[in-house]
């Protein structure tokens, strides 16, 4: 898919430097080098003179052009007030890179929401286009397709089987005027208004985003996908995704996101909060590959009710700097948490992943699997959490981080928390760091394979305990990342 | 950057209570992470402000203080920020129980109280002198990493400089103990030096007992090598609180065996470093904790590989009973990038006997190269395990006994590995009083 992609942006004449197009077609081979895959930008009239900056007043803008009850801009003012407040984390990566004063705060695309493929404006059509939504969307491989393109959705369809059964995909924006009472309801409530300088800033100018409301005992079968894209230079996308999976239901939920380069930085704080009620299960996969100059700081949250499970498939490839760490609080009896992470550090990234589990029941499980790789001078991280509050008896947790290291300037780094306040609990932590072994290579080598490819082939075995988890189009797409990312990453 | 401001409290708008609906332990500004020093504050104070600007001395932009490489360091008490309770290095720690070891210099807070008592035995070879402060060897293997440890450097009167000459070969039998007995509450400082010259073989041990408020700087100086195995013991009264810094710097292919042993006292904090300052170096340390009803005792470990080729191995176990009893464990492995070739593991294991224990334990791994022997870490807290003692009990051995046995061969494990026979045999009595206290 991606080697498509790549061919459809050298087709479409999106360099829009002229003389540089010029070198490139006399020099084919110049094209590939150092360049994203997805990094083309649509010229965009709206955006160009989007506000920038962030004050109460831009925050009482965003309120009043989506309408919003009196509650809701409330609640933002006060997100805004905490913004201001909190302190910048003092741990983690590096985000002294961040202009929170020139960031675009919200950027509206177009007037209204277009109800169809059709309808949509051509160059946001062609956008997608290049990223294979419509395919994917004719196949019916996915269930429906909420794209995000600049801050508001403009496209979305729910196929129509989902919505006989009930279940409720919509973006954030209508579902807070569709749906006020469950929306209200649950919003803000995992990830309170002042939690992090990133949620409240989050609260404070949030904008599209993913609901997803699936009544009791309904199963979704298909995925539901959407895709995110960034579309605007210094333009932070702050979405707001609020699950409900209702008793006995289940629901997979796929994150994924691609964003052109841009010559300075761009901010991703997404909030998204998950409730997954009495025996329901929810599997939340993210395949985050934004371009590298990219911020993206995320508090992702879930609360699992009495026999529930909570599963986040995380994976990070791209941005700059990535901090993120998926939580579930088991709050019922029996409830179960799971993670499963890969992140992928390359040339000047920083991927400070991880997870968090907090056993507030008894009887609660949880278990995370982190897997990272770091090279080209890149640094990866796994920083989790586990907590077994007082009352939590028979809980049990396992963590399990192993790190792979392929060259001598780049960084792993394993942080995990424990606190335990239970005696009858069994908790394990264990990690491992290596290096791509010099037998192992040899091996492939002796039998016919050049070392770079050898190489990668010894990284995607690494992370394939995780890759077996996706579904299928994105273990290839994601193989396909890391070969991208392998790519150079010998001699 | 966004400007700071103390102002902790945000009314609510419309005076609705916004905490209900959330999870149990949340509020509107989420959890309060630190939540042993409550009375610090959601947003910090100086310390938080001082590590977001990258002072000079500590980390610059970019190294947050979560890196043990961003760590300030210093002889001086006056370069160190007040202590909040927030920091990382602090959160575990129930300042109020201090009993003002951490804030000396404000307020009037002094540390001038007596030293403990040095009583030495051992060997005639191994030479144990006090000497002043202004000797030359002082600071020869170590620096402070917090304000606790700095203030007890600028306020120590009189240090203890134990002496392993060159080429000296102790056995098993030839142990230096240095029995450190306290005898008030006056907050005190005291400094040891523990000086092992080039190929010296030999046993030291640092007993600690009596009734104190005591902040102490251990250096431990392994000189090309040597092979040195040093053991401190802390079996305080009750009522005791002691900070110990322990500075550790291991020369070229020299060796090192170090214990802690954490078992009497209110308030115990280890702080173990571990530096090469050549290739080869060999790193164990070892630690063996047992904490009871209203303990607190933390040990925090680093180990800072450097240079090419050495090897580290970390090994803690711990047993908690009762309520209130808190163990900490934080294992700090710093791989640099020239240290290629290094070889870590670290281990801690916690054995929670009794509901209302806590333990957390932290094994932090940094890792600037990929060149590396290998590198992991595994930490695991849990209680009895229920099948062992059924099958204890189903051969006909009553629950009590079943169990002291369980935890005796829990600790045992750690025990083994000092090879000091008349120390093995006293710590295994002090295990089975521990336990017994508990039946």
């Amino acid at each position: 898919m991606t080697d498509q992609l790549a061919q459809d942006v050298r087709a479409n004449d999106v360099v829009e430097d002229a003389t540089n197009h010029d070198i490139l077609q006399r020099n084919p081979e110049l094209e590939g080098l150092g360049n994203y895959a997805f990094g083309w930008s649509d010229k965009n009239a709206t955006s160009d003179n989007a506000r920038r900056g962030l004050s109460e007043e831009v925050v009482r803008d965003i309120s009043a052009k989506k309408n919003e009850p009196q509650w809701m801009l409330d609640m933002r003012l006060k997100g805004l007030k905490y913004f201001d407040r909190k302190p910048m984390p003092t741990w983690g990566a590096d985000l002294s890179g961040i202009d929170f004063d020139n960031i675009k705060y919200f950027v509206r695309s177009t007037e209204k929401q277009a109800g169809s493929w059709e309808e949509l404006p051509e160059d946001i059509r062609n956008t997608y286009e290049k990223l294979g939504i419509p395919e994917a969307e004719r196949n019916r491989l996915v269930g429906g397709v909420t794209a995000q393109y600049e801050s508001e959705v403009v496209y979305h369809q729910i196929r129509e089987d989902l919505e006989a059964q009930g279940v409720i995909f919509t973006d954030t924006d209508t579902a807070l005027r569709e749906y006020p009472e469950i929306f209200q309801e649950y919003f803000g409530t995992m990830i309170p208004v002042g939690d992090n300088k990133f949620a409240s800033l989050n609260t404070a100018v949030w904008s599209g985003g993913s609901f997803v409301y699936v009544p009791p005992g309904v199963h979704v079968e298909i995925p539901l996908q959407a895709y995110f894209r960034i579309n605007t230079e210094n333009m932070g996308q702050f979405e707001r995704t609020l699950i409900i999976a209702d008793e006995g239901s289940y629901v997979h939920y796929i994150e994924g996101c691609t964003a052109p380069i841009y010559t300075s930085d761009s901010l991703h704080s997404a909030v998204v909060e998950i409730v997954v009620k009495k025996n329901a299960r929810v599997r939340y996969t993210t395949i985050q590959n934004w371009s590298n100059n990219v911020y993206n700081l995320v508090t992702k949250r879930a609360i699992a009710h009495e026999g529930a499970t909570m599963e986040w498939v995380d994976g990070n490839i791209g941005s700059k700097v990535t901090m993120k760490y998926p939580a579930v609080y088991l709050v019922g009896e029996h409830a179960k948490g799971e993670t499963l992470s890969v992140a992928f550090a390359g040339e000047g990234q920083h991927q400070d992943t991880g997870s968090k589990m907090v056993h507030i029941a008894p009887n609660t499980q949880s278990s995370i699997i982190s897997k990272s790789v770091a090279r080209g001078g890149g640094r990866s991280a796994y920083r989790g959490l586990v907590q077994i509050r007082e009352g939590a008896t028979h809980s049990a947790n396992t963590v399990r981080c192993d790190a792979l290291l392929v060259d001598n300037i780049s960084r792993s780094d394993t942080y995990p928390y424990v606190d335990v306040r239970e005696d009858d609990v069994s908790m394990g932590h264990e990690a491992t760091v290596s290096k791509v072994s010099a037998e192992q290579l040899f091996y492939l080598q002796s039998r016919g394979m050049p070392e770079d490819e050898a190489m990668a082939m010894i990284v995607r075995g690494f992370i394939e305990p995780i890759a077996k988890e996706l579904p299928m189009e994105y273990a290839l797409e994601l193989n396909r990342l890391i070969e991208l990312q392998m790519e150079g990453a010998v001699g | 950057m966004t400007e700071l401001t103390e102002e902790k409290v945000i009314d609510s708008a419309d005076g609705k209570v916004w905490s209900q609906g959330f999870i149990k332990g949340m509020t509107e500004e989420g959890e309060q992470l630190s939540e042993i020093n409550p009375e610090s504050g959601p947003l910090g104070g100086s310390a938080v402000k001082a590590h977001s600007h990258g002072d000079s001395h500590g980390g610059g932009i970019g190294i947050p203080d979560s890196s043990r490489a961003g760590r300030l360091t210093s002889y001086k008490l006056a370069d160190f920020p007040l202590i909040t309770g927030r920091e990382e290095d602090w959160r575990f720690t129930p300042l109020k129980r201090l009993r003002g070891l951490d804030r000396v210099g404000v307020k009037g807070q002094e540390l001038n109280g007596a030293a403990p008592a040095v009583e030495a035995t051992g060997p005639d070879a191994v030479t144990v002198e006090t000497v002043g402060r202004d000797d030359a060897r002082i600071g020869s293997a170590g620096i402070p990493e917090d304000r606790v440890a700095a203030a007890a450097w600028e306020h120590f009167k009189e240090a203890t400089v134990v002496t392993l000459p060159a080429e000296y070969a102790g056995t098993v039998e030839d142990v230096t103990t240095l029995t450190l007995t306290g005898s008030g509450e006056t907050p005190a400082a005291a400094h040891i030096l523990v000086h092992a010259k080039k190929f010296a073989t030999g046993i030291v041990v640092l007993d600690h007992r009596g009734t104190a408020v005591l902040s102490e700087n251990v250096e431990i100086l392994v000189e090309d090598g040597a092979n040195l195995t040093v053991v401190s013991i802390q079996d305080w009264n009750d009522d005791a609180v002691h900070a110990s810094a322990q500075h550790i710097k291991v020369g070229r292919d020299a060796k090192v065996k170090h214990v802690v042993v954490n078992l009497g006292g209110n308030l115990l904090r280890t702080t173990p470093s571990a530096r090469y300052s050549g290739p080869g170096g060999d790193v164990e340390m070892y630690g063996l904790y047992f904490a009871d009803a209203g303990q607190h005792l933390e040990q925090r470990l680093f180990v800072d590989h450097s240079t090419k080729n050495c090897k580290s191995r970390v090994t803690y176990k711990g047993a908690l009973q009762g309520d209130g009893a808190h163990a900490v464990w934080i294992g700090d492995v710093l791989i640099r990038k020239e240290a290629e070739g290094t070889d870590t593991y670290e281990l801690n294991r916690n054995l929670i006997l009794t509901q209302g224990a806590r333990a957390d334990s932290v094994p932090n791994l940094e890792i600037e190269t990929g060149m590396i022997e290998g590198a992991g870490h595994a930490s695991a807290t849990g209680r009895f395990d229920d099948e062992q003692l059924f099958y204890l009990q189903s051969r006909g051995i009553a629950e009590d006994v079943a169990r002291r046995l369980v935890v005796r061969g829990f600790l045992n494990e750690v025990i083994q590995h000092i090879k000091v026979p008349a120390l093995e045999e006293r710590l295994r009595d002090a295990v089975e009083r521990e336990l017994a206290a508990s039946a």
